[in-house]
């Protein structure tokens, strides 16, 4: 079995060598007087229906056209080397124009997010594998509720068993609305735990308010409290795995129907 | 103390302990007066140990005319004694039943159009059953037969006309290997006319070989007449011998066959994955001993091993051993070599149960070391066979091997495994099965976890397939080609037999639907209607598993765990 890091290697030398061949290939038909903007511009189109096709493979598990990790590394790679072709096609110019700027944007964004999404898919996931548990996106919601009914039940049989409302108090004061959602999207996505450190060393220093049944109580709470940031954990990462693709599917789309457009523009006028 | 924390205590009880059936007194002094029984010591067979096998191990069961009563392919832990009637046995060389005929499901691969018509025509309905199409198979029918559905054959004449079968009268022995190896069953059986069977569980075989050297005798002669040859034949340890049936035959009479590890054991894979190694490796037979010397090449024939060796004070997993690979030729090869006997190096244990066919030294010594001209070849498949010793070059760290151990998935021929470093829980693995399945996804992406891997809870395809066990209609088979273990929805009862024996949670029991989402009752008890689901490996799809083909990120792969090269190829990409 290849190991990841040669089908990199070989991957990104397939790009380079082809990027090389496509820079002289364009300049030697500059030599030969001949405007290779129109094959550049053609070829991109191209490789933008191809890359786009990806999306549909994947609407098509059933039919045997290849695996879609096959496919992912071809559209990759060719998305790479679209990025060459756009170089040679603006000609390493600003593009002039409204609607040129606009397409040239909408393939900046979709290259980009691109690149970013697969970025992504490596950090966040090797990131949610290091976090113990596995939560499955559709449970989440659920498993919100459950552990927020769980926590509120907790905080009214302090009150029932102990008469006193310093718990009930804190919990509804501080911790209903961290119960009720989603919770610290940006510093999980950072990794960072500080928002978690902050409500567990609040929940310590209330303690010193508390009896012993009450303290035995806020121990379960704060227990709760690390589960539902595992919970929250997930979810960002989760949703940003799942999301990125909303920006770079849909403007995938629009690049293709903006290129017809150009092409149609162009070889009108 | 008050009523309340009053604690009534019990017997837990285990298999055994509850009997087959309900025979009374004046029965099992019919039974002991059989044919059947002829062959065994006159002093044993008037024993109270004979009594209580029959009383405890046995059940009288009738079959109709047609009935099937064993399935080839089939797994079963039962042996019949035919006490009136008689019974018919396929004959496989003169060509097998087709599965229709056995009441199983028909592999038809879906053409081109009919794979893209599934985008538009899968129902939005979950677990939707045209049951209009639920008519009677061709040749195959069910009927009730007391608590049992049995599958019949509507035409036993034209069937005895179409196949060549041989027939089994009273006081005949069928079906007694696959039980006691717990291998699959080779042959159909089906009665011919009312037959009047009595049917011994394993435990009362095992008590009977134990008990009568007649009985053993008969049958030990039956195994090496008939599986042992076969088995043999198909390992590659022995493919050398394929041409010289004389030295074959020789293995074949110095060959011993042993079982080992408790046969109801199947059930508590996850109690047993919770217990720790230590304890696992307490519970688990020593086959053989690390530092014993060998007494013969030990080769697996059903089930599992684990091969261990010393290391401080515990014990440390080598590997496992899966059925045909074999343990100890190394030290014989060695011992020969230079003519000082070599203890053996490893340990070998049964997890579970295990059964395992035994060639003494001096046979192994004639056959693979001396035998000059099939030497390398011999010896070359031996140590293919044997994955142990050569276990550390293929950098499966030891944990992970003792995960995989633990949680049993080393059974598994299709294990799903997904790599959690790099799927992006995008479950477009669930979506593909899902769509390849009329929208009823047949797994759940979610299991045992070590380090970056999850087992994930979608049928293994075991090698030891125990779901099958006891399925009262054949309705859940194990495709011969394909290997792929399938459910037929035609003839699933319901019963969840499977679904309970399956250790690793991978049947899933549902209430089938009409298209406008209500449920499907019977007609008579007006209860839901329940079928067994589970993953088919998407043996009617072109291409093959649509969840592994469709992960982009080659985070789900499904791996043959007896493939311990491409295993370790697999984790260290």
């Amino acid at each position: 079995m290849r190991t990841f890091a040669s089908r990199r290697w070989a991957g990104l030398t397939v790009v380079l060598l082809a990027s090389a061949l496509l820079i002289v290939g364009n300049q030697l038909l500059w030599l030969s007087f001949q405007r290779p903007v129109y094959i550049s511009g053609w070829l991109l189109l191209a490789m933008v229906v191809f890359l786009a096709a990806f999306n549909l493979r994947k609407k098509m598990p059933f039919l045997p056209i290849g695996s879609a990790s096959t496919w992912l590394q071809v559209h990759i790679y060719v998305g790479l080397l679209s990025i060459v072709v756009f170089g040679l096609h603006l000609e390493l110019r600003v593009p002039n124009g409204l609607f040129e700027v606009c397409l040239a944007c909408c393939f900046a964004i979709v290259a980009l997010s691109g690149i970013l999404g697969l970025i992504l898919s490596r950090v966040l996931a090797a990131r949610l594998a290091a976090r113990e548990g596995e939560i499955l996106w559709d449970r989440i919601p659920r498993m919100r509720g459950l552990i927020s009914r769980d926590t509120e039940r907790l905080a009214l049989d302090c009150l029932a068993e102990t008469e006193s409302a310093a718990v009930v108090d804190y919990y509804m004061r501080r911790l209903r609305s961290y119960f009720a959602g989603p919770r610290y999207f940006w510093p999980h996505l950072m990794n960072s735990s500080r928002p978690l450190r902050k409500l567990l060393s609040e929940i310590e220093a209330h303690k010193r308010y508390l009896n012993d049944a009450e303290k035995e109580f806020m121990i379960r709470i704060a227990e709760r409290v690390k589960v539902k940031d595992d919970l929250d954990y997930h979810y960002s990462l989760q949703a940003v795995l799942k999301y990125w693709l909303f920006l770079h599917v849909p403007l995938t789309y629009a690049l293709i129907m903006f290129s017809v457009v150009h092409v149609m523009l162009i070889h009108a006028f | 103390m008050s009523s309340s924390s009053k604690i009534t205590e019990t017997i837990r009880l285990k298999p055994i302990d509850v009997p087959l059936g309900e025979i009374d007194s004046t029965s099992v002094d019919k039974l002991i007066g059989l044919d059947a029984f002829s062959g065994l010591d006159p002093e044993f067979r008037k024993s109270k140990t004979f009594r209580k096998i029959l009383e405890k191990d046995t059940r009288l069961v009738t079959y109709q005319d047609g009935d099937l009563i064993l399935r080839r392919g089939d797994w079963g832990n039962s042996a019949f004694f035919v006490v009136l009637g008689t019974v018919h046995v396929e004959i496989e060389a003169e060509g097998v039943f087709p599965h229709a005929l056995l009441g199983r499901r028909e592999v038809k691969r879906k053409n081109l159009f009919q794979a893209i018509a599934q985008w538009w025509s899968n129902c939005r309905v979950p677990e939707y059953r045209d049951v209009a199409t639920y008519g009677p198979g061709s040749g195959t029918r069910q009927r009730y037969s007391g608590d049992n559905t049995r599958i019949y054959l509507q035409d036993v004449p034209a069937i005895l006309d179409r196949y060549r079968t041989i027939s089994l009268g009273e006081g005949e022995l069928f079906g007694e290997l696959a039980a006691l190896g717990r291998t699959r069953r080779t042959a159909t059986v089906f009665a011919q006319g009312s037959v009047q069977l009595l049917e011994m569980r394993w435990q009362g075989l095992r008590d009977l070989m134990r008990r009568d050297t007649g009985f053993r005798k008969q049958i030990d002669e039956s195994f090496r007449s008939n599986a042992l040859r076969a088995f043999l034949a198909s390992c590659p340890v022995f493919s050398h011998l394929a041409e010289d049936q004389e030295s074959l035959s020789e293995v074949i009479k110095g060959a011993k066959l042993d079982t080992y590890g408790e046969y109801d054991k199947v059930g508590t894979f996850r109690e047993l994955a919770e217990e720790g190694t230590r304890t696992n490796l307490a519970n688990e037979p020593i086959i053989a001993a690390e530092g014993d010397y060998p007494n013969g090449i030990v080769m697996i024939r059903n089930g599992l091993a684990r091969v261990s060796r010393r290391h401080h004070n515990g014990h440390m997993t080598v590997c496992y051993l899966c059925p045909g690979q074999v343990f100890g030729y190394d030290e014989i090869a060695e011992g020969h070599a230079t003519n000082e006997p070599v203890p053996l190096k490893h340990s070998l244990r049964a997890i579970g149960f295990i059964s395992l066919v035994t060639i003494p030294t001096p046979l192994v010594e004639k056959h693979f070391v001396e035998n000059q001209p099939s030497k390398s070849a011999a010896r070359q498949n031996a140590r293919t066979s044997t994955q142990g010793p050569m276990l550390q070059s293929h950098h499966i760290t030891e944990d992970f091997l003792e995960f995989l151990i633990q949680e049993r998935v080393v059974n598994g021929t299709q294990t799903m495994l997904i790599d959690l470093d790099r799927c992006t829980r995008c479950d477009d693995c669930v979506k593909a099965c899902a769509t390849a399945h009329d929208n009823d996804p047949r797994f759940v992406r979610q299991g045992p976890i070590h380090q970056q891997v999850m087992v994930a809870n979608a049928c293994m395809h075991c090698q030891d397939p125990v779901c099958m066990i006891e399925c009262p209609t054949g309705a859940i088979s194990r495709h011969e080609k394909e290997g792929v273990v399938q459910i037929n929805d035609r003839t699933c009862i319901g019963c969840s037999t499977c679904s309970k024996n399956c250790p690793y949670e991978a049947i899933r029991m549902v209430e089938i639907r009409e298209q406008d989402g209500s449920l499907i009752r019977d007609s008579t008890t007006k209860l839901p209607i329940i079928k067994a689901t589970k993953c088919d490996l998407c043996v009617d799809q072109l291409g093959g598993p649509a969840c592994q083909r469709a992960c982009p990120h080659d985070a789900l792969v499904r791996m043959d765990m007896s493939e311990i090269d491409e295993l370790a190829d697999w984790q260290n990409r």
